[in-house]
């Protein structure tokens, strides 16, 4: 890199970046008076025993117990020792190994007398120090190889996630406003953040707004009006974790923000394409415009319905197995753990097929409007 | 009638109604992602079969049906195939590593309390490597497409331009990556938030603190997942440019040497 072509605004901003890496870093590895939650810091582990176990389909696993010494970081006990036992298994389904240096939230059980020794049981991990490194990681891959655009797609990830997070707190607090209402407002205001910030303030951008509502809602609409067809025969809700809401409101809503991202791309995709050969050739035809859009449209469909359909599939493959090792028959295990995400990823396909003819009509008609006036 | 069966058939009339052929393929294509999925949870059921081993190989058979069956076999789509099985494997390893020391494999602490009631959790699987081979699962969509939304123009410029330096090339495929960059990441961070929907409103009900977020098992494998799946699109953009405008330049080296011996 030239380095006369770095502006004192370029320093201003990496200067700032090394600071709050640096500070954010020394933040994770020494907050621990920050929390309630006792936290201790393993100094020792010994494998007291092991021994093979095999469960009742047969399954072969090894069990662990480690004794181990740790020290107190936080809270009345802090510097104290602390002796704890950790139980855990080969396959680490639901359980871990820890080793010197890892940090763990404890309870602590008994005071075996003045300077004696605490023990205590371990409840979870510190993970903060592990998940920040992996952040900032994220930052500077995205920033070194995307520039521009890397930063904006950190702050387009910031700026939405903050804005659903706002929405569904104003559906906790007034629970009489519907979750669909919500996130039905919240996907318009995705949708304009999102492609202003990709995309700047200009037609083509103003093209793929409107392209990417229209697509997102009619496909939803065209879903609801299956599931109410067919009386939702088929999907499985008894396998969604974390349920503390009615499960129809939090499916339908999650369908309408979970397609908008792909339909946003296509409809992108879409009206750029119209444009630039509009503005390569201004005597350009529609039919021309129209064939040409159409077949850039085929080129995506494809990998852009495989890309949902992987994003919502994937996260299943652990319960699948569970499901599967526990002598669970394959159709009963897939209908239950499957439906639910198969359905996200067709609703989410139809968005973006319909995005395309869509996108292209729209670009045309904004396209047309712009020659109307040159 | 069945909820999946009425929207399969939905999609299957609109992509063969709109993409003709190339949308009929489309459209098969999912159902053969499906079989190689299924089919890898298969042999990951089997203690001895390396998940991590199992996973690269269902990522070329997908990367494979993604680029040659939906587009077909030419340089760009072989290259861009090349490219996303090195981005696949460096990726497996960095996530491999992150995912271990981030402790997040298996279940969450709040479905493991209605799990371990119903099944047995020792399982003798390697839950670390399932995590990490689910995290790169559920990118390899967004990584080809990357890939060959990256090769493909850069091929169209090769051509208009047949004396282009490998540089000047390299930069050109960067400089479409970068463009692509911002749609393909929301395309994979929208399709998460969709998914978490369930358990972001949890998260509210139960009132987590933020230091509970920051350290609670779920909360951090689903940002795992989000930030993985960024790295794995930034990342191909170099990989793909550069073995692109390598492959070009090296193709049209050989010719012109060809040319001169004859």
């Amino acid at each position: 890199m030239n380095l006369k072509n770095i502006t004192y605004k370029q320093v201003i901003f990496y200067i700032s970046l090394a600071v709050l890496l640096i500070g954010s870093l020394l933040f994770v590895n020494n907050n621990y008076s920050f929390y309630d939650r006792p936290i201790a810091k393993v100094m020792e582990a010994h494998l007291e025993e092991s021994n093979d176990v095999v469960d009742a389909y047969g399954n072969e696993d090894r069990l662990f117990t480690q004794s181990i010494e740790a020290e107190v970081k936080n809270g009345a006990e802090k510097n104290r020792s602390i002796h704890l036992i950790n139980e855990y298994s080969a396959s680490g389904a639901f359980d871990q190994a820890y080793k010197e240096g890892d940090e763990l939230f404890v309870w602590i059980d008994a005071d075996t007398g003045k300077g004696g020794e605490l023990t205590g049981t371990i409840q979870d991990v510190k993970r903060d120090k592990h998940i920040l490194p992996i952040v900032w990681i994220f930052i500077f891959i995205l920033l070194l190889i995307g520039k521009r655009q890397g930063f904006f797609s950190i702050i387009s990830l910031i700026l939405n996630a903050a804005i659903l997070s706002y929405a569904l707190d104003i559906y906790v607090e007034n629970s009489n406003i519907g979750l669909l209402i919500i996130c039905g407002v919240t996907v318009v205001l995705f949708t304009i953040t999102s492609l202003l910030l990709i995309n700047g303030f200009n037609e083509k951008t103003y093209a793929a707004i409107i392209a990417t509502l229209l697509g997102t809602f009619i496909s939803f609409f065209i879903t609801y009006a299956v599931l109410w067809l067919t009386g939702e025969s088929g999907l499985r809700y008894e396998e969604i974790d974390f349920l503390s809401r009615p499960y129809k409101p939090v499916l339908l809503a999650g369908l309408l923000i979970g397609s908008l991202g792909a339909v946003m791309d296509v409809a992108i995709t879409m009206s750029s394409s119209v444009f630039e050969m509009y503005e390569n050739n201004h005597a350009i035809d529609n039919k021309t415009l129209k064939k040409s859009g159409l077949h850039i449209g085929k080129d995506i469909m494809g990998t852009m319905t495989n890309i949902l359909f992987f994003a919502y599939i994937s996260g299943s493959i652990p319960m699948l197995l569970l499901f599967l090792k526990n002598a669970s028959l394959w159709g009963f295990t897939l209908s239950l753990n499957l439906s639910l995400e198969l359905a996200r990823a067709l609703a989410g396909g139809i968005g973006i097929v319909l995005a395309i003819p869509i996108g292209l009509y729209i670009s045309i008609f904004f396209v047309n409007r712009k020659r109307g006036r040159v | 009638m069945n909820v999946l069966v009425v929207l399969s058939a939905i999609l299957f009339i609109l992509m063969v109604l709109i993409g003709g052929r190339k949308g009929l393929r489309s459209f098969i294509s999912l159902f053969l992602n499906f079989a190689v999925l299924i089919l890898t949870v298969f042999f990951l059921l089997d203690p001895a079969m390396n998940p991590i081993i199992l996973i690269l190989i269902a990522c070329a058979i997908i990367s494979c049906i993604n680029l040659f069956y939906i587009n077909e076999v030419n340089s760009k789509t072989k290259t861009a195939f090349l490219s996303t099985v090195i981005t696949i494997v460096f990726l497996v390893l960095l996530i491999y590593i992150m995912t271990d020391k981030l402790m997040i494999q298996g279940f969450s602490e709040e479905q493991v309390e209605e799990l371990s009631t119903l099944f047995s959790l020792y399982i003798g699987l390697d839950f670390v490597k399932i995590a990490a081979a689910m995290i790169i699962v559920s990118t390899i969509g967004a990584i080809t497409d990357v890939a060959i939304s990256i090769t493909s123009p850069m091929q169209e410029i090769f051509d208009q331009n047949p004396g282009i330096t490998k540089k000047d090339l390299f930069i050109s495929g960067i400089r479409i990556g970068r463009d692509i960059l911002g749609s393909n990441t929301n395309t994979l961070f929208f399709a998460f938030f969709g998914g978490y929907l369930a358990l972001l409103l949890w998260v509210k009900d139960m009132e987590y603190s933020i230091g509970e977020i920051a350290n609670s098992k779920i909360f951090t494998s689903e940002l795992l997942i989000i930030l993985s799946a960024g790295i794995g699109i930034a990342m191909i953009i170099p990989i793909a440019s550069w073995i692109n405008s390598y492959y070009l330049v090296k193709k049209r080296e050989q010719k012109a040497l060809q040319k001169q011996e004859e």
